[in-house]
């Protein structure tokens, strides 16, 4: 009886610790980096006299590299309003300052599902806002459009995301990836590539371009003497550039992450294979990741999509102009501008010109604002222009580049038509 | 025999109460609702390395081909939500049959085994061959069912039936001779213990267990891609928790899980990168001096735990 | 279904018309004896752990990522040649493999179960060595240009093949002449074959057995760094989190060839080497499931692996 006893007891005590932790082990987690000023009351209601927007970004794992630099972008245009004395928001009538609420999710695709939801559920943020990169954005679009939240999307290309019934989505910062290779097609057709070659890793971002490019390119009468995909994990590519050699491709592209694109580019590298042309995607993107790994020598003559910094758009009516970023950027974080930090600023610019829109702060208005400057405004990113219905990005467009030595150690880019 | 029917019936009902009424008091469910999903799991791994010694390094292969299986069966067929998780649960039964012949491995060759099979299983589905079927690489969208409160009662209940079975094989014949085998297949075949079938019908019940469980994690994020489900982490996660907490228990599983799955949103908020580390350091803390768990500590004082 | 599949990705890579593409095949079966060969390395350190002290290091991909850092570091910063770093690096792990090893074998073969535990074990220890690696070293690939080896070709069989390659094999098959050496002519190594034999029967004829022990973890370490210091060259980019896809290799490799046996070690890589190869240039898209499914096969078909003897309790 006694043994009973102690074993119930130890059962229940057990069992109610647990119903405890359940239940309030996890709320005590909010970490908020709060870059506005000191008028940031920590008041999470929405009203009052500022603006949250509530943001993931990936200190470590697989998106680090593009994460944090998106991130930093971002944080810099908060900085940038705020010292301004905050956002016009049309719907309040007055100036507000922005308080940005961001957590880390470190690359993994659970904790961003809880995180995100944090955010709208714990934060209540006014504008959400999403971690770079389809795989940490697939997961923000149905807890989104579940809770009637609009995302603003900065680089989450994904295909499946952009639905005619979902209204809570806007690509903010480059256009989805299936009409990236529109260019590419173009310039395949425009130079005579009567034998290209493509190697494609199978995801998401790179198999959609290579079903686009095919498309074109069989529409232009073009057969590509080689198209296979290989898996993401892929690190070693000496056979299959050799592979390819040996169909006399006259030129080649692969499309494949950052990881990818360099293994590619070692391939090429070690086995001393020259194509005639070849295109990767990245060193147009992330040109210093490549310049650590390669010797300019190698890496001028590439052919790449050239983003900003690599491309200057000169009629930018809203927001810094490229130079101005890129000077701000370096004094404010001491690194230097890339793509994806123009993305996460272009993202504030975005999130900026919708509250200047919006005649009220729901979700609803705020998606009917942006439809309603779409199409009128150009940052530093390039025009920017969404499908009404989808919010797939159909501006921002990205053209087919040159890498060139600069001739001070660096790259340059021809951009070719 | 009594007191124990009443405390593993004390812990159910618990639980239950405990995942039903949090969602009042914690507006986050979604961490309530993972929390559950690892609890599901880790008590699928117990089942089977707690119960019959086999430790499934790939255990995440089931719970990948179940979210596969209920997304098919929404995707291709239209079928309602609730059906598309049985249709979940089958897919991943029909998997553990094809895959039970790894149950004739023995010890680390089983686990490294069921590990590349998960990879087998997750290359398949992400094949873009099979593109018409899976969508490949371009993952799954299946916002027009989504319904996060359904979601979340249809993980309770799997995470209560899971719970029961694990305090029935505590109580019953079966459990007992389960062990039996673990401990010693030759003798317990000879004392008229039926070793390959008891073993099968637990290794398909596990197979379905993290079935199901894929099938509504896959309902409730709507959204993902196959590494999302097939990412090792998840069963590796699965059996920390499990041997923290103590193997052929009742209470073990949930104790480790909700205690490191506790810790981990919290430290994985505020110090993400320590995180791997500790856990690593935790791992071979454990194997080292308390490779049977932290019930194991009450246990020696005599206490029984459910 | 499957079938249907690859019979038409077999069309469309020409396999079928293999005639044609000679030169492809014959690239693709030396280029896949070359690398079988490196994979040999790569599964030698898992394997010797194994068979002598019946425990699997699941952090052996970490140690040979460490290796490759080892390598890549010594170039970029102090600029030393990657063989040199290679034989400094083998002496280093040897060096710390003893303690870790009388840090932690001796009490995981007191428990239970060593097999599964250092399974669990190890496990943590390559998650520990991972995110201390992701600390010092990022998230980034590295690279090291492959030419740095040697610039100009080699040919074989009217096909020319990277310079790099050659020194790697070279290098490989220098260590497992190293390990047959060790193995068979050394006193100390005869002592490591008694305890693979039996650690019991080692014991009680008066080897120190834990002594034995700890040299062969040093080694089996060294081994791992040493194929790592060449994955720079064969592998491409290195970075910290590549280890557990390499233990996977690693571990399918040496059950191909049988645990426990190092010549299987090398046949293991030899078989895992070709197929791989052989996937890449005809089926592309299936190929990284090479290891997996052969590791599978080979578990089923044959628990033993090609070269065992033994069958092993089910």
């Amino acid at each position: 009886m006694k043994k009973l006893k102690k074993t119930l007891v130890a059962t229940t005590a057990v069992a109610t610790t647990l119903a405890l932790i359940a239940g309030c082990g996890t709320s005590g987690s909010s970490n908020t980096s709060n870059t506005s000023g000191p008028s940031g009351t920590g008041s999470a209601t929405p009203a009052s006299n500022e603006i949250t927007v509530g943001t993931l970004y990936a200190s470590s794992g697989a998106y680090a590299t593009s994460s944090m630099p998106e991130y930093a972008g971002l944080k810099l245009w908060v900085d940038q309003v705020n010292a301004a004395g905050g956002v016009q928001v049309k719907a309040t009538g007055k100036k507000e300052k922005i308080k940005l609420i961001a957590y880390n999710d470190q690359s993994s695709v659970s904790t961003a599902t809880n995180l995100y939801n944090q955010l709208i559920t714990q934060n209540k943020v006014n504008i959400l806002v999403s971690d770079f990169g389809s795989v940490l954005t697939s997961v923000a679009v149905p807890i989104a459009q579940e809770n009637k939240m609009l995302l603003f999307d900065p680089t989450g290309s994904g295909a499946t995301f952009f639905t005619p019934n979902n209204p809570y989505i806007v690509l903010t910062a480059l256009p989805t990836s299936q009409i990236w290779p529109d260019s590419l097609a173009q310039y395949l057709t425009n130079h005579g590539i009567k034998h290209p070659a493509i190697l494609y890793c199978e995801n998401d971002f790179d198999q959609s371009q290579n079903t686009t490019l095919m498309q074109k390119l069989q529409a232009a009468g073009i057969t590509p003497v080689y198209d296979n995909g290989v898996a993401t994990s892929t690190s070693n590519y000496s056979v299959l550039v050799h592979d390819i050699a040996a169909k006399n491709p006259d030129m080649v592209m692969e499309l494949g992450y950052p990881n990818n694109d360099i293994a590619f580019l070692q391939a090429l590298q070690s086995t001393g294979t020259k194509f005639n042309k070849t295109f990767v995607i990245f060193p147009g993107q992330l040109p210093a990741l490549f310049e650590k790994d390669f010797p300019i020598s190698q890496l001028s003559g590439l052919y790449t999509y050239p983003t900003p910094p690599f491309i200057n758009y000169k009629n930018v009516n809203y927001g810094l102009t490229l130079p101005n970023f890129e000077s701000q950027y370096k004094s404010s974080t001491g690194q230097t501008a890339n793509f994806l930090s123009v993305a996460g600023y272009t993202t504030g610019l975005i999130v900026q010109k919708t509250l200047e829109t919006s005649t009220s702060l729901s979700q609803q208005d705020l998606r009917a604002a942006v439809n309603q400057f779409s199409g009128t405004i150009v940052t530093l990113d390039g025009p920017f222009k969404v499908d009404s219905t989808t919010g797939a990005q159909l501006g921002e467009t990205l053209p087919v580049g040159q890498l060139v030595s600069n001739g001070k150690g660096g790259l340059g880019v021809n951009i070719l038509k | 025999m009594r007191k124990r029917i009443v405390s593993n019936g004390i812990v159910i009902v618990l639980l239950a109460l405990a995942f039903a009424i949090a969602p009042a008091f914690y507006s986050n469910e979604s961490v309530l609702f993972q929390m559950m999903v690892f609890l599901a799991l880790a008590q699928g791994v117990n089942i089977l390395y707690g119960f019959t010694g086999y430790l499934p390094f790939g255990y995440v292969g089931f719970f990948g081909i179940g979210a596969y299986g209920a997304s098919v069966s929404i995707s291709l067929w239209h079928t309602p939500a609730w059906l598309a998780m049985i249709a979940g649960g089958i897919a991943a039964l029909v998997a553990g049959g094809m895959l039970s012949p790894l149950l004739r491995l023995s010890g680390a060759y089983f686990a490294i085994g069921s590990l590349a099979a998960s990879q087998v299983l997750y290359y398949v589905v992400s094949n873009s061959n099979l593109q018409n079927i899976t969508n490949g690489p371009y993952g799954v969208n299946l916002a027009a069912v989504f319904n996060d409160r359904a979601s979340y009662f249809a993980m309770l209940l799997v995470l209560i039936i899971t719970t029961m079975f694990v305090a029935y094989l505590r109580m019953s014949r079966l459990g007992m001779s389960l062990v039996a085998v673990r401990e010693d297949p030759i003798s317990a075949g000879m004392a008229g213990i039926h070793v390959v079938r008891t073993r099968t019908f637990v290794w398909l019940t596990t197979a379905v267990i993290a079935g199901l469980v894929g099938a509504v994690y896959a309902w409730h994020i709507s959204v993902f891609y196959p590494d999302t489900v097939f990412d090792l982490s998840i069963s590796i996660f699965a059996i920390v928790f499990t041997l923290f907490g103590g193997g052929a228990t009742v209470l073990g599983p949930i104790i480790g899980t909700v205690i490191l799955y506790g810790v981990y949103n919290v430290i994985g908020v505020s110090d993400p990168q320590y995180f791997q580390l500790i856990y690593g350091v935790l791992i071979m803390v454990l194997v080292l001096f308390l490779p049977n768990g932290v019930l194991s500590l009450l246990r020696r004082r005599g206490i029984d735990v459910p | 279904m499957h079938l249907l599949f690859i019979r038409k990705q077999l069309e469309n890579s020409g396999l079928l018309r293999m005639g044609a593409d000679r030169p492809v095949l014959l690239y693709t079966l030396v280029s896949g004896i070359l690398f079988g060969i490196f994979f040999g390395l790569m599964g030698l350190g898992l394997n010797f752990i194994f068979g002598v002290m019946k425990i699997v290091n699941l952090a052996h991909g970490d140690f040979v990522m460490l290796g490759a850092f080892g390598v890549y570091l010594g170039q970029t910063i102090w600029g030393v040649n990657p063989i040199i770093s290679l034989l400094i690096e083998f002496v280093v792990f040897i060096l710390i493999g003893i303690p870790i090893y009388y840090a932690l074998v001796p009490r995981l073969l007191k428990s239970r179960d060593p097999e599964m535990l250092s399974l669990i074990l190890f496990f943590g220890f390559s998650q520990t060595i991972e995110a201390l690696a992701t600390m010092a070293f990022g998230n980034n690939p590295e690279t090291i240009d492959a030419t740095l080896l040697g610039k100009y070709p080699f040919h074989l069989f009217g096909q020319s093949f990277q310079f790099a390659w050659l020194v790697v094999v070279l290098v490989s098959v220098a260590a497992m002449v190293f390990m047959y050496v060790y193995l068979y002519h050394t006193r100390i190594g005869i002592a490591t074959r008694a305890v693979m034999g039996s650690r019991e029967e080692a014991q009680s004829s008066g080897i120190h057995v834990h002594r034995v022990s700890a040299l062969a973890f040093g080694i089996g370490l060294g081994l791992a760094a040493v194929a790592g210091g060449m994955s720079p060259f064969m592998l491409g980019g290195i970075f910290p989190t590549m280890g557990v896809d390499l233990t996977a290799m690693s571990f399918a490799i040496i059950v191909i060839g049988s645990l426990g046996n190092p010549l299987g070690t090398i046949l293991g890589g030899l078989v895992y080497g070709i197929s791989l190869m052989l996937m890449q240039t005809y089926l592309p898209s299936w190929s990284s499931m090479v290891p997996y499914l052969l590791l599978i096969i080979i578990l089923l078909v044959r628990p033993s692996g090609l070269l065992g003897r033994r069958v092993r309790h089910a």
